[in-house]
């Protein structure tokens, strides 16, 4: 969290500006701060993990490490996709001990986000999304929602617990 | 320093060099932490050299007291050093434990002459002059003091790092730069090029030999685990009003880092028992005719593969009896059952976790506490463990463990469409059932199905109920693999086998791993992943349990095995037997595969030259028969122990398998072995190998 802070700074300092990459679930859009994703695997198919939290979609090899996957979808409550997702590579801050992928349904672009474009989260909100979203860039084409990977990783979601089943029925 | 303590209690002689050694240490911390500012430690470790001070200038005799002391002060420092690695301060606290150990120190250093005599009653180590010896300077000067010095402060830190030589990293280096340049010939030319495969299989090589460099880095020593034990031992000797010897050999065996952290707890446990159990009591072992100092021998050793470290203590032994008789009250055995136990089988009784409890075998007859959680931890890395134990001789413990843990040799199979690796240390066999007899052979005892292999019953488990997994339509049936850890056994049903692969161990995030039953993944040569199926947690999780009467029937089997008898005839008209446990199999053999050499029959059987008995002289009359198609019957016998001294015995009819009793000896019946088998004389055959013959006609 102290980096995330750092981080946060360091934006106002860069201009205020940010860039992020989009990202699709669902009908919305997602975007991630550039320099926490490792890379953009692209479509994969992932080996699932019977008896797994509903959360993680399976396990996908990346550079001799078996990464574990969270499914976006699953978080957001949303029915599994029939076609093959995304999958991407996020980087905890801790040293590289803790990489995991995310599955979302496709990856946009690179886009480059003002910080005054930034709007919290509506109070009507639920709460899970309240927890995941940091709330969202008012873009032309629509919002852009904000995300923070420090969140999304799955020891950080095992511990909330809020999405031990949640969503569809996920696990297979 | 704490070895070299160690070292001058169990050899006074030397305690020139290695006082001088301990004191330098000692001296070089006071100095350095004087140095850095730390008042503390400083004031700590010039009360410690200051009695050594005393005891290098020969003015003090080294005693076990002494000793003692300086090992608590070393522990002493060992604490501040560890409280400043955490917290860069070596704590406000003035402590009254410092105070306390410095006026120890102080005791031992000054008031020595009246203390001794106090403590005479305790005579664990002999009192040697030290004052024989002349008062030179200090001993030669070593180059260890600043690596003695450099192992205390970075005791904590060790888990961590590795000491590697320098030059295997170089290899690895030129290894890694080899395959660099492999990848960019591999890059640039493309799969059509013509020179792909010799690239392909140069790469093969590379990675072969880098794996073998790597693995070669992450061998240490067992050296480096044993180096602890004597300060163990010798605390516990005391504690335990023990006197005990330490020896070690093959201390330069090497073992994969990760492998020595996971035997390091069952080797101490076995360690700890083996003084604590093991070794009697002074007086009882002088009355037992042995010295009273009992010697605990550390070994290890590389064998087929593996690496085995024994502990071995020369004490009291395990009394069979009493273990016996234990677990009859435990409910582990019935009485009949523990009268019929070979020794063997009754140590084995000491690994089951009935007799783990406290309270249970340890206070009369020696080993027991845990060794359930030994036996259980060694087979967590693919390993076992074997005990021996001789009352009044002594007891071994050996735990076998691979050389290395990343890479196992692993079945894959599939089921409900995934794939998963079963290790192979945990596969006993595979039963292919096709799907039409599934009905018949899967029978159900309430709920649960099992499966009648070799007249026993064995659990079966689904992996794909179990994983509620899709259940594929069955298309022509299905495997199980008998799998056996931690003493459960049972069936795992799977849909298909695939190849037996490698595979390289690749850990689990932590979400996965509390599910329990993976204990990690792999990537198979295909690409894909597959999930390494932990076979004690699958077991634990279907229910099958470490059950007692399951393995109480096997050896009811065993029992009724050794007391039966394989009726046959080989002279006419006469009944001979032979005990059913030395019938390996029983083959009819066409007899034109027969051949002689030098008059002696002979069968090639499974890549092995088997000599043939025909005291009956069957195969001439079978000759006589002039049948080229005729086939004789051969009771394959071997020894269940030692597979080296096969034979064949001829016979002309198997008649019977039942139980017997063997008659005795005496001059009415001619010296001959004879037996009643269902109420009728039957001659034992005899010339079989001695020893075994003895063997079980002790069990007869």
């Amino acid at each position: 969290m102290k980096i995330v802070g750092q981080a946060s700074e360091q934006m106002h300092e860069e201009a205020e500006s940010a860039s992020l990459c989009s990202m699709f679930a669902g009908q919305e859009t997602f975007g991630i701060d550039t320099g926490k994703i490792r890379e953009v695997l692209g479509k994969r198919e992932l080996e699932r993990v019977p008896m797994a939290p509903a959360f993680v979609a399976g396990v996908v090899p990346y550079r001799g490490d078996v990464l574990t996957t969270v499914n976006f979808r699953a978080l957001l409550g949303l029915p599994e996709n029939t076609e093959t997702g995304c999958v991407l590579v996020l980087d905890d801050d801790s040293g590289g001990q803790e990489r995991f992928g995310l599955m979302v349904d496709g990856v946009g672009g690179v886009v480059t986000v003002q910080q005054r474009m930034l709007e919290a989260n509506p109070c009507t909100l639920d709460s899970k999304c309240k927890w995941l979203f940091d709330g969202a860039y008012k873009m032309e084409n629509g919002l852009l929602i904000q995300l923070d990977p420090q969140k999304l990783r799955p020891s950080r979601l095992a511990e909330t617990g809020m999405f031990r089943n949640g969503g569809a029925g996920e696990s297979a | 320093m704490e070895r070299c303590l160690t070292e001058l209690e169990t050899r006074p002689q030397d305690s020139q060099q290695l006082v001088g050694e301990i004191f330098r240490a000692v001296h070089t911390i006071k100095g350095t932490t004087g140095f850095l500012g730390f008042s503390r430690l400083e004031k700590l470790a010039h009360a410690g050299e200051h009695l050594l001070g005393s005891l290098r200038d020969g003015r003090l005799p080294v005693t076990g007291e002494l000793i003692s002391g300086l090992l608590r002060l070393l522990d002493g420092l060992r604490a501040i050093l560890n409280l400043i690695e955490e917290t860069g301060s070596e704590g406000p606290r003035e402590g009254e434990e410092d105070t306390l150990l410095i006026t120890e120190l102080a005791m031992l250093n000054g008031e020595q002459g009246p203390h001794e005599t106090e403590e005479k009653a305790a005579p664990v180590v002999s009192i040697k002059q030290q004052e024989e010896a002349p008062t030179p300077a200090a001993a030669a000067a070593e180059p260890g003091i600043a690596a003695a010095n450099a192992q205390t402060s970075s005791s904590s830190s060790g888990d961590k790092t590795l000491r590697i030589d320098v030059e295997v990293l170089n290899r690895m280096m030129n290894l890694v730069g080899e395959l660099v340049l492999t990848r960019n010939q591999m890059l640039q030319s493309g799969v059509e090029s013509t020179n792909f495969p010799e690239l392909a299989r140069r790469l093969d090589s590379v990675t072969a030999d880098l794996r073998e460099t790597v693995m070669q880095a992450r061998m240490q020593p067992v050296g480096n685990l044993f180096g602890k034990f004597p300060r163990m031992v010798r605390d516990l000797a005391r504690t335990c009003g023990r006197e005990v010897r330490i020896e070690f050999s093959g201390q330069e065996t090497g073992l994969d880092k990760s492998l020595l952290e996971a035997i390091k707890d069952p080797l101490t446990h076995a360690v700890r028992n083996a003084v604590d159990h093991g070794i009697e009591a002074p007086a009882d072992r002088v009355l037992a005719g042995k010295p009273a100092e009992g010697c605990l021998r550390l070994r290890a050793f590389h064998q087929s593969g593996s690496v085995v470290i024994e502990v071995a203590d020369d004490g009291a032994g395990i009394a069979m009896e009493r273990v016996l008789a234990k677990a009859v009250e435990r409910g582990l055995v019935t009485p009949d059952q523990a009268k019929e136990m070979s020794e063997r089988e009754a140590l084995q009784l000491i690994f089951l976790p009935g007799f783990s409890t406290a309270a249970a075998v340890t206070t009369v007859s020696g080993r027991g506490v845990g060794m359930d959680v030994v036996r259980a931890n060694v087979e967590k890395v693919g390993g076992s463990v074997e005990l021996e134990s001789k009352v009044g001789v002594g007891t071994t413990l050996r735990l076998r463990v691979p050389l290395t843990l990343a890479i196992v040799p692993a079945l894959v199979v599939r089921s409900g469409g995934q794939s998963f690796a079963l290790p192979q240390t945990a596969l006993v066999e595979l039963v292919y059932i096709p799907a039409r007899d599934k009905e018949k052979v899967v029978e159900r005892v309430g709920a649960s199905e099992v499966y009648r292999l070799r007249e026993r019953l064995l659990p079966m488990v689904w992996l794909d109920r179990l994983l509620s997994l899709k259940t594929e339509t069955e298309a022509h049936g299905f495997y199980m693999a008998v799998l056996e850890a931690e003493g459960c056994r049972y069936g795992l049903v799977v849909d298909d086998l695939l190849a037996p692969e490698e595979i390289v161990v690749k850990p689990l995030s932590a979400v996965l791993r509390e599910i329990g039953l993976f204990s990690g993944a792999t990537v198979l040569g295909n690409g894909t992943l597959a999930l390494i199926l932990d076979i004690a947690a699958t077991a634990a999780r279907a229910g099958v349990k470490p059950v007692m009467e399951e393995q109480a029937d096997e050896t009811v089997a065993l029992h009724q095995d050794e007391a039966s008898f394989l009726v046959f005839e080989d002279r006419a008209r006469e009944r001979t037997a032979l005990p059913l446990g030395v019938v390996e199999r029983i083959e009819s053999v066409p007899i034109s595969k027969i051949e002689y050499a030098s008059g002696r029959a002979l069968l090639q059987y499974r890549g092995e030259l088997l000599q043939l008995r025909d005291d009956g002289h069957v195969l001439d009359d079978m000759y006589d028969l002039q049948d080229e198609e005729a086939s004789v019957t051969i009771l394959i016998c071997g020894d269940p122990q030692t597979t080296s001294s096969r034979m064949g015995i001829v016979v002309r009819k198997v008649l019977d398998v039942s139980d017997g009793n063997m008659l005795e000896k005496d001059a009415a019946n001619g010296e001959m072995d004879l037996a009643l088998v269902n109420e009728r004389l039957t001659t034992i055959f005899r010339g079989f190998a001695g020893e075994l013959g003895k063997s079980w006609r002790e069990v007869a």
